[in-house]
């Protein structure tokens, strides 16, 4: 704990004034079969400072956090702790260095306390544990840094955000110095990423180090002190101060070329009604799902519903899918009813569907691109795969998705090149022609890249006349695509406006479930 | 103390080919190597054992024909047990649906044996116990369906029920299965044309050729058609197959359906066979269960079945013929045969993790200071 009282920034490179250098890594190598993860990175760590290394998915961000964790090897490289070269075999060597790595997938024991899971692994643990001794010294840890958990809960019963808390507060009662988060905001819901940002600067105030590790350039541009941008394995650039970090310079060394986020709405003229949906109850058991929604989407329109998840999204869609049959309430596409007649009917009627969650649901992971391709279509008794090869060739090359060619295993798949798979499948039509597509966070996890092209997908999807059904948490991608927004809370439409005027406050009153107050 | 190296296991993106034909090879032979430990510390001849063994199991003409006979009904309980497992779905009750193939294909024998032609009654017995396999195996699969109710536990109780079945049926006196006038109770025998005769000299029956030819059209089927489709979208994905509309409620039906059917046909083709009528003894023999781990050692696939039935009813027969070649007990055979399938499943682990040898350095114990 008297790391910060040494002086150990001897690196030639680094100018007088700024904090000594807690860690630094120099030409760092790691191959994995078939790819470069990390190309000669070079990286360095200041005492108290957040550093950020920013970088697509597949960047080799984890790769270089591993290694500096002691978790994988380097190829070739040197890794310096204060200044002095030093070997990290295992993530225990890590630890006995100060530095602990929180981990993309938490490595906690479901079944156990979060005392428990805080102790876990420490060497020195006596035979029988003195449970009150060791629910009070890691309520200790966790107070000193502003990281409320109860020591008592088991770790099954805790939400995402609370185990991501377990992970920080185990690494800080191991002793570590030096915090590697990966992605910690990528499973968080935006009040939590708040509480994680004051989590963090506590810690630096401190003078412990982080390492924050995202794609997010919002979050990037706000939490960090200096940034390192990775793209291929290779450093693209660092910059400097906090302040300084513009997100489309970030963006741009992130992705190689500019990216263009801004608005699109219909280009056209909107037609006929495609999808009519007159009001849908839906009780689950005895709990009212959905209530009394009514609204239409038209040929060419974008119709987005904002709204925190869980107020009854994923039902909706399931419900138009033919997925769950309402209690009540009609649905109809192309004009033509679809209630209780199934996903196979809804789609005979020109619904395509782009679910939540893409692998497991959308696609089957074990499953090729090819096959993943006949998921939603109609298939013979002999399934003809080679009738459909070229098709497949096609998608993978008008989609741009990365993938050795229609073999490719779905699981193998980046986030965004499965979405892109997806979309593949349901804008290209399988029984019919697609006349509605819905879609529920489209780009969640993706990307900017990713991001863009999904976007751009879905926009040419409107202006070919498709009626589109967009349904998001992500306020700011439902505020630049959709023609209208509806506000859905608790199973209810509180809310409606046309995209291009909607006020962000008020729709965002509307989802908090406020409208009442401020109409 | 602290060991200068430790073992680390590395999870594998991706299992090169080659190591799905080289674990199972190295686990066999790693069993063999457990097997000569085991044979060295109760004095037995190592050589003289395993050559006994080979040569009566695979290496001799008696030998191969004797192990590829009894490798049909084997093979049968492979592919059921393979077939259920692919989807999750398992049903460990091969055996009780093998005694009640056996019950059913000794009953359409002996019922209409007397007036139909043997180019008849071969088929219609050996469906009857497909038959009747299935409808041994239709209410599990049923409850599993609707209820969720786990088709291991009602599966394997059923054999239970299973074979006391057999017994009574043999027991009971004027039972329809048991032979009349004898002393000792005994099973009928089926009619001429229910019964296939070996071919040539061998114990081998013409229903090997038919049980390969099933093994490989099943493989086909998984493959290449809409119902195997079906199967691995379910089997990798529930959710996924609700989403694409496929019933899983349906599928587990048929599927359980077609296992029990599959191990109905195995007990159908010892009668048309070597047993010839409803026989007690099966109840001992274990060709059930042994479809498990055959299925198991053949990771579910069907044509892999083929080799790894053949595999362990070579095992089984040379381990039999040991107590009769030399004074080796019979257990070793037995014993071997779980080494194999110990080292085989425990060989999975090298086929999904890679494993480093990491040296351990001196620690430094002061961190920064
Ligand atoms: N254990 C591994 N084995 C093989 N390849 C890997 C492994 N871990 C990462 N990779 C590959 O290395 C590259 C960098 O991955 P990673 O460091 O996880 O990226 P990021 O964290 O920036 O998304 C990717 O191409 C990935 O597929
Ligand atoms: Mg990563």
């Amino acid at each position: 704990m008297t790391s910060s009282a040494h002086e150990g920034a001897q690196g030639p490179h680094h100018a007088s004034g700024a904090a000594p250098v807690a860690l630094e890594a120099i030409g760092i190598v790691k191959r994995f079969p078939g790819v470069l993860a990390n190309d000669d990175v070079n990286f360095d760590i200041q005492t108290g400072e957040v550093h950020t290394l920013l970088g697509e998915n597949g960047a080799g961000k984890s790769t270089l956090a591993s290694m500096l964790c002691g978790l994988y090897q380097p190829d070739a490289g040197r890794i310096l702790r204060n200044g002095v070269p030093i070997e990290l075999p295992s993530p225990r060597a890590g630890l006995q260095h100060g530095i602990a790595m929180v981990h993309q997938h938490f490595r906690l024991v479901d079944r156990f306390t979060v005392a428990e899971n805080v102790v876990l692994g420490s060497r020195d643990l006596s035979f029988k544990l003195n449970r009150r001794e060791l629910n009070d010294a890691v309520a200790a840890v966790a107070d000193t840094y502003g990281l409320p958990v109860d020591p008592t809960a088991t770790v099954g019963d805790l939400s995402v955000g609370q185990r991501q808390r377990v992970e920080i507060v185990k690494a800080l009662y191991q002793g570590a110095e030096i915090l590697l988060l990966d992605e910690p905001t990528a499973v968080l819901v935006p009040a939590e990423v708040e509480k994680l940002f004051e989590n963090v600067h506590a810690m630096t105030q401190t003078g412990k180090s982080v390492v924050f590790i995202s794609h997010k350039l919002g979050e990037v541009a706000r939490i960090s002190d200096r940034v390192t941008v990775l793209r291929n394995g290779c450093v693209t650039g660092h910059v400097a101060s906090k302040g300084q970090a513009d997100a489309k310079e970030l963006a741009r060394l992130m992705v190689g070329r500019d990216i263009d986020l801004a608005a699109q709405r219909a280009s056209h003229p909107i037609g006929h009604e495609v999808l009519q949906i007159r009001d849908v109850n839906l009780t689950m058991n005895g709990v009212n799902v959905l209530s009394n929604i009514s609204f239409n989407v038209h040929e060419g329109e974008m119709v987005g519903i904002a709204g925190v998840a869980g107020n009854g999204q994923r039902e909706l869609a399931d419900v138009i899918a033919g997925l769950l049959s309402p209690t009540s309430g009609t649905i109809s596409i192309g004009g033509a009813m679809s209630t209780d007649r199934g996903p196979i009917a809804a789609r005979e009627l020109g619904l395509a569907y782009v679910p939540e969650d893409r692998l497991g649901v959308g696609l089957v992971p074990s499953m090729s691109i090819l096959d993943n391709l006949l998921l939603t279509r109609d298939r013979n008794i002999v399934v003809d795969r080679a009738s459909v090869m070229p098709e497949a060739t096609r998608l993978i090359d008008e989609f741009e998705i990365k993938a050795n060619g229609p073999e490719h295993m779905a699981r193998k798949l980046s986030g965004g090149n499965a979405q892109k798979v997806l979309l593949a499948r349901e804008l290209s039509g399988g029984r019919t022609a697609t006349k509605l597509l819905v879609v529920c966070s489209p780009t969640r996890g993706l990307d900017v890249g990713a991001i863009e092209t999904v976007r751009r997908l879905l926009d040419d999807a409107r202006s070919a006349g498709q009626a589109i059904l967009l349904i998001s948490e992500d306020l700011d991608e439902i505020m630049s695509l959709a023609d209208r927004v509806l506000v859905i809370y608790r199973g209810a439409i509180v809310h409606e406006t046309p995209g291009e005027t909607a006020s962000l406050e008020k729709v965002g009153a509307a989802m908090a479930g406020l409208t009442q107050g401020s109409a | 103390m602290r060991a200068p190296f430790r073992l680390q296991f590395e999870q594998r993106t991706e299992t090169p080919k080659r190591l799905g034909i080289l674990v199972p090879v190295v686990s066999v032979f790693a069993a063999l190597i457990a097997g000569a430990l085991f044979l060295l510390a109760t004095g037995h001849s190592v050589g003289d054992t395993y050559s006994n063994m080979l040569s009566d199991g695979f290496f001799s003409s008696t030998g191969i024909t004797d192990t590829l006979g009894l490798s049909t009904v084997l093979i049968c309980t492979g592919i059921a047990a393979a077939f259920a497992f692919q989807m999750n779905l398992y049903n460990i009750g091969g055996e009780g649906q093998l005694y009640v193939g056996m019950i059913g294909a000794t009953w359409f024998g002996l019922y209409f044996g007397e007036n139909l032609p043997s180019f008849l009654m071969i088929p219609i017995v050996l469906l009857g116990g497909a038959l009747c396999g299935a409808a041994w195996i239709a209410i599990p699969a049923w409850v599993r369906a609707r209820l969720g109710t786990s088709e291991i536990v009602t599966t394997l109780l059923l054999t239970y029920v299973a074979a006391s079945l057999v017994n009574h049926f043999i027991y009971r006196s004027g039972s329809y299965f048991r032979a009349p006038n004898t002393m000792f109770p005994q099973g009928r025998q089926v009619p001429d044309s229910a019964m296939l005769s070996p071919i040539g000299d061998t114990k081998m029956y013409p229903t090997f050729f038919v049980v390969i030819l099933l093994s490989l059209a099943l493989h086909w089927m998984v493959r290449r058609t809409e119902f195997g489709y079906r199967i691995q979208v379910i089997s990798d994905s529930p959710r996924a197959a609700r989403y694409a509309g496929i019933s899983a409620r349906r599928t587990t039906v048929q599927v359980m359906l077609i296992s029990g059917a599959l191990a109905g046909l195995g007990g159908a083709t010892l009668i048309v066979g070597s047993f010839q009528r409803l026989d007690p003894g099966i109840v001992t023999l274990g060709y059930g269960y042994a479809g498990i781990v055959i299925a198991a050692l053949a990771r579910n696939n069907m044509a892999a079945v083929i080799v790894s039935g053949i595999l362990f009813a070579g095992l089984r027969s040379g381990g039999d013929k040991l107590q009769i070649s030399t004074d080796t007990p019979i257990h070793i055979g037995v014993m071997l045969q779980g080494a194999i399938l110990l080292f085989a499943l425990g060989g999975e682990a090298f086929r999904r993790y890679k494993i480093r040898v990491v040296r351990t350095p001196a620690v430094r114990v002061e961190v920064t200071a």
